[in-house]
Formats: structure tokens, C-alpha cells, sequence
């Protein structure tokens, strides 16, 4: 998964970053001021943007007014300091999917983020099953047929990725897209390292693969 | 009877006036209808008297010898008490007198003469006539006709109770009077006071939700509550004004203080979410001191800003001396000096002469440094920040003027604002909390002066200032007593 916070405050913003990175294992990308946002949000695929409404350049409503009147679906969390019932329905209404009100606690950005993520992508479980594979995206544990298995980060991105959309064709490129953030070198051949390497934890013995390769076109998590 | 109460005060004031209106009544009544009866029983008297004198007769062929003829007497009117009498004659002398005449009535000779007296338990009234001519003319009068002197008492017992009588009718009356008087004064004092306890009902219903005085009208056309409604419609607006800027005040602190606290608890946070090493420990307790220093920061200037409106609501009374203009400018540019140097800018003040103001030297800084730091930062390296002194009759005009990026027209109405940051990027960037402007104004207007900005955007901003010049005789005692600058 991969985040955009729009954040002028430099430390706060990079707080959210790497409890993000840290406990969620999702790929951050960090904008200081409205414009940059904007940009940021248009140019990359994001599966949640964290947006602050005091921001220099434009604020943080005028951003997701933009977005939304572009069509942007990317569900966004705002962050704001008033707590006032009208302003709070302004922003729902014009698009926000949650707030928090400053100060807030990270426990909670953590959780709702979770939530908006797996709600955009169709589920309202924060258990993931395909088949008799279980992903847990609270405490991120993965389990097949009862049995615990260990997954690096970078393997546990993957599959969480593909479990958010079992038997859609992932290309390549939105795996890359997805799970590394704007700084990250991007090489297409890490991630077949990390599908053979999952498949090789998530088999149980038998033949057929829970992952599958369809040539050019990209993979399938699928009973 | 409770002794603060208007009611009570008034009614006391109406018994108090009834009361002696009741007592004069009586008295004037007792004292008038006792003179009318005593002139009408000397009326009586004087013709009795007279009668009396009818009685004295010629002896025919005597040479004008007289006698009283007794046998003629009317019987007495009150037998208890019959009128006293005694007649004597110019030459014969004592001609009569009546039984059990008293001593008291013995006169010496002398003029007519009104007295009272009392005889054996009975108060009376007596008269001396004199100079009364004899009636009877005597038989070939040849002789000096004789004068009668008459002496006369009546009792005066039924007179007495005659009035007593009137005394006490006038009193009974009176007193009913009086009691139809208070009964009306309590109702009329009561209807009076009526407004009164409505505009104190309508006065318990203003809160701070309602700041509304609503006086009925029949209240408000009252003359005697017109000024105390105004005045507590005066001191209402005063109370919702100084209350809204406190709310305002609180509100906007609170939200500016949301975002430094958010940072801080992030770090904490962030840093509990798993193990560190020791090394991470210790970066987030300096990002931690450092987020807790910006939020120290707010808060001083927060209060600042507080503590500057508060003075400038209450016209600023404190005990100030009398500073010089120029020596405060001189410490502020001394103070801002080292920002300058780091800028490259160059600050020009252009002011000579003394100019005495009466202030805290502290504040005129503050306002002054505000001023010059913003000039500084909005300054492009290597150019100049001026600094303008001058004084008309009214006031002292202090100007700083930079050529800067200048305000847009935008930000220009709002940079007073507390708060207010024109371009988020700039501001922020510059370290700002958008409250230096504001302590400027508010620390300004406490001293009565105002404060303005002009500015081309690209071109440059002027500030300027302007403090009321104060009296000659601070000029005058400026002169005399030693400086008290903060330098």
C-alpha cells in the first residue's frame, strides 16, 4: 500500500511517515505545501493521501475539491485542528472519507487508515481469506490452514496487496507502483524475487500454486 | 421594618409627613377655635358689663351721687359658677361687688385689661373696663357726670371643654385621614416600584447567551430608569465586547495550539511503537524538547498578546515613566542588529531630538523589534530597512519602511489579525506564529496610538505608528529629571 501525507509541518508529517512504514509496512510519500500534493496525488496511484487543511500555497480542502472534481477516488483522512460540527460536515461533504482532529493519537491514524484502505478496496473484514489462507492486516499475520507462516515485510506487502483483490490480474508495475514510495529505485525484478519466495513459504505440499504468473500480463492470487 | 428598602423609605417618608401635617392640623384647629370662643365670651362679657352698668343710678337731688340697683340683677347663667362682678364709680367709690369676690381680681387703678385667673378650682376670664359713662342722666343735672370702672369674670370651664371637644373631632379625622393617606402611598409607592422589579427580572435574564437587555416600553419611558438602563446597556455592550474577544482569543489559541501539541505526541508516539536503540531514544527526546520549545514560544507570545489586549480594553493604567522615543529605537535596532547582520540588511534611522512619551520602555521594544524583524525578513539581502522619527502637533510618527516583497492586497486589511499568515510558506517558513503584528497593534492602541500599513507588492511595505504627543509638562519634566530608557 502506499500513502500520501500533505503536511507542513515537517515533523509531524514524518512522524505519521514512519509509524506508517514501521507498523503498517506501507510505502509514504511526504508533500509540504498544496500545490505539491496536488501534484503528487495526480501523478501516483495512492491508496490513501493523509491530508492536513492548513497548508501553504492552497489549503487542504481546496486540494480535495481538485481531486475529487478529477475524478480521483483515493479515499483521504483529514487532519485539522477545529473540531466544530460545521466545519467537519463541509469537509465530508465535500469529499474527506474521515477526520481526526489534532492533536490526535497515532493508534487511531494507524486504524482508520487501515479501514479506509480495506473499504476502498471492498472489504469490511480485516481478515483477508482465499481459500484456506488467512491474512490478518490488524497485527499482520498470515496463516494457512492453521498454520503460522513468516513473511519478510516486503513479501508481506505483496501478498496483502494481492489478497485486497483476490482473482484480479496484478500487473507488475502496480505492484511497483503500489508498494514503494516516490524516492524508492524501482526494479521490476525484485518482485518476482518476492513471489518465489512466497509461494515458496505459502506451500502446503500440493501442485498447484496459490500464486499464479499469467505472461505479460501480471499475477493472480487465486484458490 | 427593614431600613433598605425603598418602599419602606418612602412610605416612612409620607407617615413621617402626615404626621406633622395631623399635629399642625389639631393644634391650628384647637388654637384658632379656642381665640374665636374666648372673643366671642369677651363680646359676651363686654355687653354683660355693660348691662351692669345700667344698673347705676343718679340719687335724685344728690349733686351726682350714684347707687347700684341689685335688685335688678339677672340670676346667673351656670349657678355653680356665676359670673364675678364688681362696679365702682370715678367719686363714690365701690358701688358693688359680688359674693365671694376674690383677691386676685383687686386691681390696681389702671387701663382696660383682659386676664385669666383662677378662682376656687374654676378657670376664669376677667376684663377691666374703665372710662363707662352712667346711662341714667340724673334729675336738672348740674353736676360732673360720674365714670364707671367695671370689673367682669366668667368662668371659662365650659370654653375649655369646647374646645377640647373640637381638638379631638379634628384629630379623630385627621388620624382617618391619614390613614387613607398611607393606604394610598403604599399602593401608589408599590405600583411605582413596579418597573423597577421588572427591569430586574429582564436584568437576570441576560447571560452570556443572551447579552439582550429587552425593557419593556412602559419600563423604558420611565424618566427616573433612563439612566440606569442606559448605563447597564452600556456596561453590557462593554461586557459582550471584552467577552466575545476573550472567546475569540481562546478559541483561536486553542487551535493554534492543537498542531504543536500534535507534533509532540507524534514523536512520543511513534518512538514508543517498538523498540529503539539508544541513539533513536535520544533524537526524539531533542525533537521532543525542540516541538516543546516552539509550544513554550506560542504560549509566551500568546500571553503577550493577552496581557497587551487586556491593557489597551482598560485604556492602560500603570505607573509609567517618561521615555525617550529615539533611546527605544535605538535598543530595538541594537537588539535586531544581529538578524540584520545574518540578512545582510542594512537599518537607517533617520530622527534627532528628544522625544518624550510615557510608557514602558518594554513595550515601545517589543513593538519596535516586531516591526524591524519583519522588515528584516521580508527584505531581499543587501538592501536597507528605514527607520523614521518625527513628531506634528499631535503626535510622535515613527516609520519603518522596507523593500521587501511587500503584502498583497489581499493580506494588507488582515495582517493585524492575530493569528493572521498572509502566505503560509513565507510565514511559516520564517518561524512565525502570525502574532507579532497583533501584539504590535493591541500594545499600540493601549498606549492610544494606531498603527498602519502601507505596502506595492515588489516594491517595499511602510509601517507606521503614530503615539499621541503628550502634554508640555512632560516635555517640560523630561528636561529636568534624568532619562529613564532601558539602555
Amino acid at each position: 500500500m502506499r500513502v500520501l501525507i500533505v503536511e507542513d509541518e515537517r515533523r509531524l508529517a514524518e512522524n505519521i511517515a514512519r509509524s506508517l512504514r514501521e507498523v503498517a509496512g506501507y510505502a509514504v510519500d511526504l508533500a509540504a505545501d498544496g500545490p505539491q500534493g496536488l501534484h503528487l496525488a495526480s501523478a501516483n496511484p495512492y491508496d490513501l493521501i493523509i491530508l492536513d487543511l492548513m497548508l501553504p500555497g492552497f489549503d487542504g480542502r481546496q486540494l480535495l475539491v481538485q481531486l475529487r472534481d478529477s475524478g480521483q477516488q483515493t479515499p483521504v483522512l483529514v487532519l485539522t485542528a477545529r473540531d466544530d460540527k460545521e466545519s467537519i460536515v463541509t469537509l465530508l461533504n465535500a469529499g474527506a472519507d474521515d477526520y481526526l482532529t489534532k492533536p490526535f493519537d497515532l493508534g487511531e491514524l494507524l486504524a482508520r487508515s487501515k479501514v479506509l484502505i480495506r473499504r476502498a478496496k471492498g472489504h469490511s473484514s480485516p481478515l483477508l481469506t482465499v481459500g484456506d489462507l488467512e491474512i490478518n492486516t490488524a497485527d499482520r499475520t498470515v496463516r494457512r490452514g492453521g498454520r503460522a507462516i513468516t513473511l519478510t515485510a516486503m513479501e508481506y506487502r505483496v501478498l496483502e496487496y494481492l489478497a485486497h483483490r483476490p482473482g484480479a490480474v496484478v500487473a507488475k508495475s502496480e505492484l511497483l507502483e503500489h508498494l514503494y514510495d516516490y524516492n524508492w529505485q524501482k526494479f521490476s525484478n525484485v518482485i518476482e524475487v518476492y513471489i518465489s519466495g512466497l509461494r515458496r513459504k505459502l506451500n502446503d505440499g500440493s501442485e498447484r500454486q496459490l500464486i499464479r504468473t499469467l505472461r505479460n500480463q501480471g499475477y493472480v492470487l487465486q484458490e | 421594618m427593614r431600613r433598605n428598602s425603598i418602599q419602606n423609605r418612602l412610605l416612612s417618608a409620607v407617615l413621617l409627613s402626615q404626621t406633622l401635617l395631623t399635629v399642625g392640623l389639631v393644634l391650628t384647629g384647637v388654637a384658632y377655635t379656642y381665640w374665636r370662643l374666648l372673643s366671642t365670651l369677651d363680646n359676651g362679657m363686654q355687653s354683660h358689663a355693660l348691662r351692669v352698668a345700667a344698673l347705676v343710678r343718679y340719687i335724685d337731688n344728690s349733686n351726682g351721687k350714684v347707687y347700684f340697683d341689685n335688685s335688678l340683677l339677672p340670676p346667673p347663667l351656670d349657678p355653680e359658677h356665676p359670673d364675678l362682678f364688681a362696679v365702682s364709680a370715678s367719686r363714690s367709690g365701690l358701688l358693688y361687688r359680688s359674693q365671694d369676690w376674690p383677691q386676685e381680681l383687686d386691681l390696681k387703678p389702671g387701663p382696660d385689661l383682659h386676664w385669666n385667673l383662677e378662682h376656687a378650682g374654676v378657670p376664669y376670664h376677667a376684663l377691666r373696663l374703665t372710662q363707662v359713662k352712667i346711662l341714667d342722666r340724673g334729675q336738672g343735672r348740674s353736676f360732673r357726670p360720674q365714670t364707671l370702672t367695671i370689673v367682669y369674670a366668667s368662668p371659662t370651664s365650659h370654653l375649655i371643654q369646647q374646645v377640647k371637644a373640637a381638638g379631638s373631632y379634628i384629630a379623630l379625622i385627621s388620624l382617618a385621614l391619614m390613614i387613607i393617606a398611607l393606604g394610598i402611598a403604599f399602593w401608589g409607592v408599590r405600583r411605582g416600584l413596579q418597573p423597577l422589579q421588572t427591569l430586574a427580572a429582564q436584568a437576570g435574564m441576560v447571560s452570556t447567551q443572551n447579552w439582550e437587555l429587552s425593557v419593556p416600553p412602559e419600563v423604558e419611558k420611565i424618566e427616573e430608569l433612563r439612566p440606569l438602563i442606559e448605563s447597564m446597556t452600556q456596561m453590557l455592550e462593554r461586557l459582550r465586547r471584552s467577552f466575545d474577544l476573550q472567546r475569540q482569543f481562546l478559541a483561536s489559541a486553542a487551535h493554534e495550539l492543537k498542531t504543536p501539541v500534535a507534533v509532540l505526541k507524534s514523536t512520543l508516539q511513534q518512538t514508543l511503537q517498538r523498540p529503539r536503540t539508544n541513539q533513536e531514544y535520544e533524537d526524539a527526546l531533542e525533537n521532543s524538547l525542540e516541538d516543546l520549545g516552539r509550544l513554550e514560544q506560542l504560549l509566551q507570545w500568546m500571553l503577550r498578546l493577552a496581557r497587551a489586549e487586556q491593557w489597551a480594553q482598560g485604556a492602560l493604567r500603570r505607573d509609567l515613566d517618561i521615555v525617550d522615543l529615539p533611546a527605544t529605537w535605538a535598543e530595538a535596532i541594537e537588539r535586531a542588529q544581529p538578524l540584520a547582520d545574518a540578512n545582510r540588511t542594512t537599518i537607517l534611522f533617520l530622527g534627532n531630538g528628544q522625544l518624550p512619551f510615557r510608557a514602558d520602555p518594554e513595550d515601545l521594544q517589543l513593538v519596535w523589534s516586531n516591526l524591524l524583524e519583519n522588515a528584516i525578513r521580508y527584505s531581499p539581502q543587501g538592501s536597507t530597512v528605514e527607520v523614521k522619527l518625527d513628531r506634528n502637533r499631535e503626535s510622535f510618527i515613527a516609520e519603518v519602511l522596507d523593500h521587501g516583497v511587500g503584502i498583497s492586497a489581499n493580506d494588507l486589511p488582515h495582517i493585524f489579525e492575530r493569528f493572521y499568515r498572509g502566505d503560509g510558506s513565507r510565514t511559516r517558513s520564517t518561524g512565525g506564529f502570525g502574532l507579532g503584528l497583533a501584539i504590535a497593534r493591541a500594545l499600540v492602541e493601549a498606549y492610544g496610538g494606531s498603527i498602519q500599513a502601507e505596502s506595492q507588492p515588489g516594491q517595499g511595505t511602510r509601517m507606521i505608528v503614530r503615539l499621541p504627543a503628550g502634554p508640555k509638562k512632560i516635555s517640560a519634566s523630561l528636561e529636568n529629571a534624568p532619562l529613564n530608557t532601558a539602555s
